[in-house]
């Protein structure tokens, strides 16, 4: 067993180093098919941050009626955080309203200084916990405080959230397409590019078959290589990417890199891709010759 | 041909596996309409030298492909030790190369490794231990004369000691048969000679050599078992008289020694002068 895995590092290295040129013209080639998979990725990992930070913003607003006691406000407090998707719930009071709601106006604020009364009404706001910030736990959560004694309306954005939800569902739909395009095409070219190395040694492969090796002897130092290949590929891809990301930041001030985490596992697909790729590339020669 | 042998090849073969290492049985082989090879029968023997000649296109490359089962006969069958062709699983295919040596042509040696590497692929494949492997190696490339080579690229050598690599090669695992298709074809006269005088060596050592040729020189100098094929039939199979033969053999064999020992002496006399005209210097 040892011997056969020496074997096959052995070959594969022995290629590497014999065939500098064809190898280094076959991870060009790869890295720049695989800068297109970073580059889908990259959007891909940036647009899911932006709709987890959307969603983060997901709030409840409780307004209360205007007859409402201090006693009053603090029990409907205590029931509103007692339910289960509830986190946190902060008193606004009418005055802290209108305060905000001028800052927002800025310039315009003196619109609001005619007004004799504070209509605005006291309220609270609602942080559910991560694992409730979704539509449908938001819309049951509603359906529980809207009918308490003292509420007068309870806001989140319902329609916004269905929008949204739909938007999302159509992002998510293109993306999975398009990257099921992009991998596609990457395992390809990748698949290509090692058929540059396989057939360019098509002959080492008919004399090894001539002289009895098995399969498994002649594809794996192979896969090996294509491995090998598209790691560094991987690797080449993601410096790239990195300098292009430095390079725009001027432009799109929040674009994040991969993390240390995803990074790996992007390297590990790279080369899992790229052994793929040469066992394909191999299984049509070796069905040739 | 026996009759038993005819109707039921299979059998007849494994009660012989002791002295039979070729069994060629009604081999037919057809490419679209046109016949390869046509009711071809004929057995080897172990330890065995046979000749196997006819002008190219005569279907000598085919009957050797089918024997190292790179192709398939349309009908009859070819067994190759426990091997048959018509029962024969592709993953088994790996196993009956190692016991079947191969030399070619054009050699087909990797040129991206040394000599050394190049014969030691054939063992490392099996699986054999690097020390057994650097023994038998070092062992078969000293029989071939090119121990002194063996750090080299193949590229690097002449035609006739690349062809020697391929035959330390193909001897490598120890086969019961050396399969040769036009193993001087591409080479001088001399070093065809010697490819030659290597191949008798090897064969009296004990393993059959089945060799096709078109060159009938040798086969008139040397005579041996002669196959003779033409338009994919047999035309002769015939062993040539020892009696006659072996009197030209041998006068060819120390015609060949003559020559030798004056060549050698020639060489030492020259380095004899050499070394001289160095010391006087």
């Amino acid at each position: 067993m040892m011997r056969r895995i020496f074997y096959i590092i052995d070959e594969a290295l022995l290629t590497v180093k014999r065939h500098k040129g064809l190898t280094s013209i076959s991870i060009v080639i790869m890295s720049l098919s695989l800068l297109m998979l970073a580059v889908f990725l990259l959007a891909t990992d940036n647009v899911l941050k932006l709709v987890s930070e959307a969603q983060n913003e997901m709030k409840m607003y409780v307004y209360l009626d205007d007859g409402v006691s201090q006693d009053e406000a603090q029990s409907l407090y205590q029931k509103i955080l007692q339910e289960s998707e509830v986190s946190e719930v902060q008193f606004v009071s009418k005055d802290e309203a209108m305060e905000e709601f001028r800052e927002q106006l800025g310039d315009d604020s003196d619109l609001v200084g005619t007004l004799r009364a504070n209509p605005l009404p006291n309220s609270f706001l609602v942080t559910p916990k991560e694992e409730f910030k979704t539509r449908d736990a938001m819309v049951a959560l509603a359906g529980r405080i809207e009918p308490l004694r003292g509420v007068e309306e309870v806001r989140y954005g319902r329609e916004f959230l269905d929008k949204f939800a739909s938007v999302l569902k159509a992002l998510y739909f293109v993306n999975g397409v398009v990257g099921f395009i992009v991998i596609l095409s990457a395992l390809f070219i990748i698949s290509n590019a090692v058929r540059l190395t396989v057939i360019s040694r098509r002959k080492t492969i008919e004399i090894l078959k001539l002289v009895g090796a098995t399969n498994s002897y002649i594809v794996a130092p192979f896969i090996i290589e294509g491995a090998f290949q598209a790691g560094v590929a991987a690797v080449l891809s993601l410096a790239l990417l990195w300098g292009v990301t430095v390079a725009s930041r001027n432009v799109l001030p929040d674009l994040n890199f991969f993390s240390a985490q995803k990074s790996a596992v992007y390297l590990l697909t790279c080369v899992v891709i790229g052994s793929i790729g040469s066992f394909l590339a191999l299984r049509r020669m070796l069905k040739m010759t | 041909m026996t009759e038993d042998a005819t109707t039921n090849p299979g059998t007849q073969a494994s009660a012989n596996t002791e002295r039979t290492v070729i069994g060629v049985y009604h081999l037919t082989r057809e490419y679209g309409d046109r016949q390869a090879l046509e009711d071809v029968s004929f057995t080897i023997a172990n330890g065995e030298f046979v000749f196997m000649v006819g002008p190219s296109g005569a279907g000598k490359s085919t009957l050797l492909r089918m024997i190292y089962m790179d192709e398939y006969p349309t009908s009859g069958q070819v067994v190759v030790g426990p091997f048959v062709s018509t029962r024969m699983k592709r993953r088994d295919i790996p196993f009956l190369r190692r016991r079947v040596g191969i030399v070619f042509q054009d050699y087909k040696l990797l040129d991206d490794r040394t000599v050394f590497d190049n014969v030691a692929i054939c063992m490392r494949i099996t699986g054999a231990s690097p020390f057994s492997i650097k023994r038998r190696v070092a062992t078969l490339l000293n029989d071939v004369g090119l121990h002194h080579k063996q750090r080299q690229m193949p590229k690097a050598l002449s035609g006739g000691e690349q062809q020697r690599v391929a035959i330390a090669r193909a001897l490598v695992n120890h086969p019961s048969i050396l399969l040769a298709d036009e193993p001087t074809g591409n080479l001088d006269p001399d070093s065809a000679e010697d490819i030659l005088r290597l191949l008798f060596r090897i064969n009296s050592a004990g393993t059959a050599v089945l060799m096709a040729t078109h060159d009938h020189s040798f086969v008139k100098t040397f005579g041996q078992r002669i196959l003779h094929l033409r338009d994919g039939k047999v035309l002769e199979d015939h062993r040539t008289g020892l009696v006659g033969n072996m009197g030209d053999r041998l006068e060819a064999l120390r015609l060949q020694r003559d020559r030798e020992r004056r060549v050698d002496k020639e060489i030492k006399r020259q380095r004899g002068d050499e070394l001289s005209t160095r010391k006087s210097e």
